[in-house]
């Protein structure tokens, strides 16, 4: 049995193309982000080490999409444009998944903090904890 | 007569709405559709108004899904969803999306939470041709 604190759940893009998993504890702290590209989007942050997130069908299938430091990889899904995750600007050695595209948000504790992306350099810090690996 | 312009993130599609309405005046809504979650869409529309749609030559990406019957136009650059577009007897008529073109004068607005199941093609249709903005759709190069 495993005592792993989290616990796999699977969400997607709109038409089905692009599917992906990723490990949650119960409680999860997620990021409402002011930025430019963060507001057009409604980008819901849920930030994870590597470890912790899959692609399981349609990598393939995304788009990426780069501006300013072009650090942040934003990827969506060419067909029906819907960005269920990407590489994080604050986080590249991890990933940010959007709370929106998850199947199902039954059974989490979601708790969406606001982050003042317009204001990025001075605040980003306080986020990079979020994608480190356990030791 | 109010003009309200925004644009994708990467700038490769522009919209302009013409409104004799006041931006505080127009309707917000947060359809709750699958399609509409997944993209935070908060969108706006008006009747009375003109909503001119300017993309850069193969930018707009067209989504269909549902009936079928309307074209979701996804920047094809950066992803974002701008509007709705759908050919009437009338002509076109289109839904914007206020979040994706970041939109000005809804800030702080709370919006109206929308669901349109088991509407039939003609019920929709009906609905959106009271409801939605005649629109144009042209491609040209942001510079010209």
């Amino acid at each position: 049995m495993s005592d792993s604190p989290f616990t796999w759940h699977a969400g997607g893009c709109h038409c089905g193309g692009v599917r992906f998993e990723v490990a949650l504890p119960a409680v999860v702290e997620a990021q409402s982000c002011n930025c430019s590209m963060c507001a057009k989007t409604g980008f819901v942050h849920i930030i994870v080490p590597e470890s912790r997130f899959r692609i399981t069908k349609g990598a393939e299938r995304l788009a990426e999409y780069t501006f300013n430091t072009r650090v942040a990889k934003h990827m969506f899904c060419a067909e029906c444009g819907i960005k269920g995750f990407y590489r994080p600007r604050s986080n590249p050695d991890g990933w940010s998944v959007n709370a929106r595209c998850l199947d199902t948000t039954e059974g989490l504790d979601l708790r969406i903090a606001a982050f003042d992306g317009q204001n990025w350099e001075a605040n980003a810090s306080g986020l990079a904890h979020l994608s480190r690996e356990p030791a | 007569m109010t003009e309200l312009a925004g644009h994708c993130h990467c700038g490769a599609i522009r919209v302009d709405l013409e409104t004799p309405r006041a931006a505080a005046d127009l309707p917000l809504r947060a359809c709750q559709c699958s399609f509409c979650r997944r993209h935070g869409a908060l969108t706006t529309s008006d009747p009375d108004g003109h909503l001119h749609i300017e993309a850069a030559p193969g930018s707009a990406n067209r989504y269909r899904f549902g009936h079928g019957v309307s074209d979701f136009l996804i920047c094809a650059e950066c992803g974002v969803y701008v509007a709705a577009t759908q050919e009437t007897d009338t002509g076109l008529i289109a839904v914007l999306n206020v979040r994706g073109v970041d939109l000005p004068g809804f800030e702080g607005r709370e919006a109206q939470l929308m669901t349109y199941d088991g509407e039939t093609p003609d019920e929709r249709l009906a609905r959106r041709k009271a409801r939605w903005t005649p629109a144009v759709f042209v491609e040209t190069n942001p510079s010209a």
